[in-house]
């Protein structure tokens, strides 16, 4: 084996899917104890190439060397046996099967065909210390959050010796001290070794920890970055191949009348603390806090899906306390929500049926549908909000995530919001539909709709937000704004004062 | 695409009616015509209830034993229990719409599975019916001709000679065409297939996904009610321990044939009648080109499987075609 | 409950496993009389069981299954463990059932009634002779079809031996074959023979509407049908409905099996040519007066072929005045 060869090399990659070509000749090089990060917009081909590299499905032509070696990677056992895992995005664990069980599943350990249980929760136990997972390895999958959820991945791929290591999004929804143990886990592996190619939109995590950075666009290299090179605006223009001037547009207007005011509100999730705060019309708030601190649920109870227990709530001077969603609307308010293909589009209906909607009520003609009036909405969000779709008449689920977030969002503006609920509204999005979403904010903002979003990513919170509520354990732990806010004091709070640390995940 | 998801089944209905023509000449007289136009509007009404349940991703197994309760309820109480006709049918009527609403509420205000809920209604009101009526055949005997003509009539069609259309096709024919203009045209119908793709996502859209799903079920147990009146008229008796036994899975097979995915979300009218006529032919060819008869099971078994899959096909087919046109879209630059 | 059930039926599964199984509360012997299926015709074989449980001193029940052999099954096992004296049972598949049959043959006094089980180990068998009865009913069909012509058999099923027999003593009695009950005509097979064309045999499951929807196919496929005949309790009147839809009442002959109204009223009216009744009452009757002598212990009431026969009738137009006042007096319905 030549060890001063690459331990991962990829050459000319070209995949084309009917219609399309996904990867119009990709290069890519990975060296022991590295750790490369794949950037690109959605749809720039990065899913296709990890889908290669781990046997997924085959290139049409091009290259790949193991070691120096040409090899063939034909399949995911294929993969596996050459010690490349890919670690989705999704993650695949069985949740009613304990750890230990979802580590062997498929290749147990046993004698004459019973599984010998606590040799095998000894090996898990020695995986798990490995990825600094401290967990029982007889703990039910589904009692994990989904950070130990991915390190149990980890710890899957570790046992199958792998050397390579694909990580799609891991963080996406992982919360920010979830994160930082994962980073933890992948300098360590780096340590030992290992190479990892990791994929992510989140740049600020990429300046943390790539060794190098190989950006995609359309489906072919746009370019390397040496470790001395990364910076936000070199991925940036990379990425989207020009540059972009002001990522975050948002500048503070005037303070104008309040629109939401929550006085003593009580979620069903935590009754025990009463939620005070006020958004002004034309502002943007942010929410954050660690996941579990009762963002979501407030959000939630705002909209009137999991109706108050207690408090006041004061919409556009009106007191009431939503019970219902359509309450909720009726004040005035929206709700982007959290899990934007369950709860944001119905993905099996057409862009037109979706952005209609919430509107079909308003618009109706004596019970029926209003054509004209659904047809011009669709036609009218399509170009405002630049939703990237055939026609309305395509189905939800053919769009990319920026563009099913559109769609959530032109539904909710076809009701001319006063208050605009986001709950991590740029979630899984590329860079050019997140700027977008900025913008879009923006511009509400401007028109004096009043915005208060949840986000976990540090740097879009600090980026756009006015001020930032920040929630603990169900209540509201503080508020900043101005000079008083930036990450450290945002941590501070989030962690329930007892965060300190030196070190900056974002800059 | 409404269009294209029924042609498949339109044209498989199309293949076994001439298929049938061809091995029997009597396929085509105007009195075979009239019998299968009469039970496919039986079953197309029944149909169409269960269609609306499974619009909104749901079951309803009590459809047979809502036919049997209504079936069997309306002669007793005209007959034996000397009730008006009026107020019998009234009866018939707020039970069937009581049965529904019972449904509704159980699924969407406890949170009980559909299947669980319907399953324990067909043990139930078939078990009422065997009781009230003493597990004893009710009937309409001699008398009732009148009303019987509901469900045996026929209307003399101008220009054509010798042929007449059955009634309950008129009613059949009333019902689907409100049924899919409910379907496509009212935000009600609109906001029915919102919810059966995806429950969540109507409701925090602000629908009342909990009121649509009752109105769903009520729909379901009415259409089931006067099924089972119609069924009753048109037969003369009824024996409630077998009166509509398994009508739910013909009306579930029609529906599902009519391109109904037990998912939720998608269906049309058409398709569920085009599923209902395709059943009744099926069962009616088998009887006139066969001798076969105890293979009617295994036939329309296999029909229902090759249509599935068929459907399933086609299905893919496009999705891929949209997808690869999404692709495209996406990959110029807006 | 569930509990209170289960120490129940381990109770009485003591009980009866223990020595004689003991009648509940009265003291009297306790005699089940299990039928088919729900149906007119077992009703009025329900009132000879009524009439009979007085006059021999013993508590008389008729239970009528609803779903068919599992159906029945469950009732024969819930009867053993809650402990009876003597059951008759009309099997519906007597070639499967064995197994329960000798297990009830077992622990109680068992004997069949309607639908014999020969290869049981039931004490006797009270019924007709269903090949018999089929003949009768084929002469009917040969005397108003003198000039022959096609005809269609209609049957709520064909698994049970006595509709196998009645089927086929119908078929051989309308081509006046010769006597031989082992003969068996396949339903998709048409028999051209002796001037009639019998173009095959049509079953329902017992679903009213299927029965309906098998008479309309056959008028569709055959419009020169001649004859039809119904050979369950409510096949004839559901021919009689289909021939009044299409105007065809009296144009195709109709010969009816068993006792029901709408075939007496249509005998009466010439609609129907005739029909062959069975005496269910008398099935009723003699199987509790068999089977309370069986409990004393008098074996005597066994004959030698174990079969205790109650004839079949032809009923016309002339004796059917007389024959329906005679069924209503023993239904108590003539008030």
């Amino acid at each position: 084996m030549d060890m001063s060869a690459p331990l991962l090399e990829a050459g000319n990659l070209v995949k084309t899917f009917p219609g399309v070509r996904a990867l119009k000749g990709v290069s890519l090089m990975l060296r022991r104890g590295e750790v490369l990060a794949v950037i690109g917009e959605n749809g720039g081909g990065k899913s296709t190439l990890m889908k290669i590299l781990a046997g997924v499905q085959p290139a049409d032509s091009g290259e790949i060397f193991l070691d120096g070696q040409p090899a063939e990677v034909a399949s995911v056992p294929d993969a596996l046996a050459r010690g490349i895992a890919l670690i989705h995005q999704e993650l695949n664990l069985a949740d009613n099967l304990d750890i230990a069980a979802n580590l062997f599943l498929g290749r147990e350990k046993h004698r004459f065909g019973v599984i010998d249980k606590p040799a095998q929760y000894r090996a898990a136990r020695q995986l798990l210390e490995a990825v600094g997972l401290e967990a029982d390895p007889s703990a039910l999958v589904s009692a994990l959050s989904i950070g130990q959820q991915q390190q149990v991945e980890i710890a899957k791929a570790l046992s199958l010796n792998a050397r390579i290591l694909i990580m799609d999004e891991p963080t996406s929804s992982l919360t920010t001290r979830e994160s930082e143990q994962l980073f933890e886990v992948i300098r360590d592996l780096r340590a030992k070794g290992v190479g990892i190619v990791y994929i992510s939109h989140r740049l600020a995590e990429v300046m943390d920890l790539a060794d190098r950075v190989t950006v995609l666009r359309d489906g072919a290299n746009a370019g390397n970055l040496e470790k001395s090179e990364i910076s936000h605006e070199a991925m940036v223009r990379l990425m989207v191949g020009r540059d972009v001037s002001r990522f975050y547009p948002h500048k503070s207007g005037e303070p104008s009348q309040p629109v939401l005011e929550a006085e003593d509100l009580r979620t069903p999730a935590y009754p025990q603390h009463g939620l005070n705060f006020t958004i002004r019309a034309g502002e943007i708030v942010g929410l954050s806090g660690l996941v579990g601190a009762g963002r979501t649920e407030m959000m939630q109870t705002l909209f009137g899906i999991t109706p108050a227990t207690g408090g006041r709530l004061k919409i556009a001077g009106n007191i009431l306390v939503p019970q219902t969603p359509l309450e909720a609307i009726n004040a005035g308010m929206a709700l982007v929500p959290e899990d934007r293909k369950k709860q944001g589009v119905v993905l099996e209906m057409t862009v037109s049926e979706n952005v209609s909607l919430a509107s079909l009520r308003r618009d109706q003609k004596a019970g029926l549908i209003n054509r004209r009036a659904e047809s011009d909405l669709c036609r009218e969000m399509i170009g405002k909000l630049h939703i990237k779709t055939p026609d309305g008449k395509q189905l939800a689920q053919f769009l990319s995530g920026g563009n099913q977030q559109k769609v959530v969002l032109g539904k909710w503006l076809a009701m001319r919001p006063r208050v605009l609920l986001l709950d991590e509204p740029t979630r899984g999005i590329d860079v050019g539909a997140k700027q977008e979403i900025y913008q879009l904010m923006e511009q509400l903002a401007a028109d004096g709709v009043a915005i208060l979003f949840v986000s976990s990513e540090m740097e879009e919170l600090l980026g756009m937000a006015d001020r930032v509520l920040v929630m603990h354990e169900g209540r509201m732990a503080g508020e900043l704004t101005g000079s008083g806010l930036n990450e450290e004091s945002v941590m501070h709070l989030a962690t329930g004062g007892r965060y300190s640390t030196s070190k900056s995940t974002c800059n | 695409m409404q269009l294209k998801k029924t042609l498949g089944i339109t044209l498989l209905l199309l293949a076994v009616c001439l298929l049938t023509a061809s091995l029997s000449e009597n396929f085509l007289s105007s009195y075979n015509l009239e019998n299968l136009l009469r039970r496919t509007a039986l079953f197309g009404i029944i149909s169409i209830g269960v269609a609306f349940v499974i619009v909104t991703g749901g079951i309803d197994l009590s459809v047979g034993s809502v036919i049997c309760l209504a079936g069997c309820g309306l002669p007793w109480l005209l007959t034996t229990q000397g009730w008006s006709l009026p107020s019998a049918l009234m009866a018939v009527a707020l039970v069937s719409a009581g049965i529904g609403l019972l449904h509704g509420l159980l699924i969407t205000k406890l949170g009980i599975q559909p299947f669980v809920v319907t399953l324990c209604g067909l043990m139930m009101y078939r078990g009422i019916a065997r009781g009230f009526t003493g597990d004893q055949t009710v009937g309409f005997g001699d008398g009732f001709k009148g009303l019987r003509s509901l469900a045996t009539g026929r209307i003399e069609l101008p220009f054509i000679d010798g042929f007449a259309l059955p009634a309950p096709c008129v009613f059949l024919l009333v019902i689907a065409l409100l049924a899919a203009f409910f379907l496509n045209r009212t935000i009600y119908g609109r906001y029915l297939l919102a919810l059966g793709r995806s429950e969540e996502a109507a409701r925090y859209s602000g629908i009342n996904t909990g009121r649509m799903t009752v109105l769903a079920y009520v729909l379901c147990s009415c259409l089931a009610g006067f099924g089972g009146v119609l069924f009753v008229l048109d037969v003369n008796i009824a024996q409630p321990s077998d009166c509509g036994n398994f009508y739910e899975l013909y009306a579930i097979s029609a529906a599902v044939l009519g391109g109904c995915s037990l998912r939720g979300g998608v269906g049309t009218i058409y398709g569920v009648l085009i599923g209902a006529a395709l059943m009744q032919t099926l069962r009616n060819m088998i009887v006139l080109t066969t001798r076969h008869q105890h293979m009617e099971f295994a036939i329309i078994g296999a029909v229902l499987l090759a249509g599935v899959v068929a459907d399933e096909l086609i299905k893919r087919r496009h999705l891929r075609r949209k997808a690869v046109r999404s692709l495209r879209e996406e990959s110029t630059p807006a | 409950m569930k509990l209170v059930h289960l120490a129940l039926a381990v109770l009485s599964t003591v009980a009866v496993s223990g020595c004689k199984p003991s009648a509940s509360g009265s003291g009297k012997k306790k005699i089940v009389f299990v039928t088919n299926a729900v149906d007119p015709f077992w009703n009025n074989a329900a009132a000879g069981v009524r009439d009979a449980g007085p006059k021999f001193g013993v508590d008389s029940e008729t239970i009528m299954p609803t779903e068919g052999v599992a159906d029945q099954k469950r009732i024969i096992e819930d009867l053993l463990t809650k402990g009876v004296d003597g059951i008759s049972v009309s099997p519906i598949d007597p070639a499967n059932q064995n197994d329960i049959l000798n297990a009830a043959a077992g622990r109680t006094k068992l004997i069949t009634n309607d639908s014999d089980a020969p290869t049981s180990n039931r004490l006797l068998y009270i019924g007709m002779d269903n090949y018999k009865a089929g003949r009768m009913t084929g002469e009917l069909v040969r005397e108003a079809l003198p000039q022959g012509g096609s005809v269609m058999i209609f049957i709520g099923r064909m698994e049970q031996d006595n509709s196998k027999d009645r089927r086929q003593g119908t078929i051989d009695g309308i081509l006046g074959r010769s006597e031989d009950s082992t003969r068996f005509d396949p339903p998709e097979i048409v028999i051209e023979e002796a001037g009639f064309r019998i173009v095959g045999t049509l079953t329902d499951n017992f679903d009213r509407g299927k029965a309906k929807y098998n008479v309309e196919d056959t008028l569709s496929k055959y419009p020169d049908i001649a004859g039809m005949v119904g050979l369950f309790g409510y096949n004839p009147p559901m021919i009689l409905e289909v021939l009044a839809q299409a105007n065809k009442l009296g144009q195709v002959k109709v010969i009816g099996f068993d006792e029901n109204e709408a075939t007496l009223a249509g005998i009466q009216e010439g609609t129907v040519h005739g029909t062959v009744v069975q005496n269910p009452y008398m099935y009723g009757y003699k199987s509790v007066e068999v089977l309370s002598e069986l409990i004393k212990g008098n074996n005597s009431v066994i004959p030698a072929n174990k079969m205790i026969d109650i004839p079949a009738r032809q009923i016309r137009k002339e004796n059917v005045d007389t024959f329906w006042a005679e069924l209503k007096k023993t239904l108590g319905t003539d008030k």
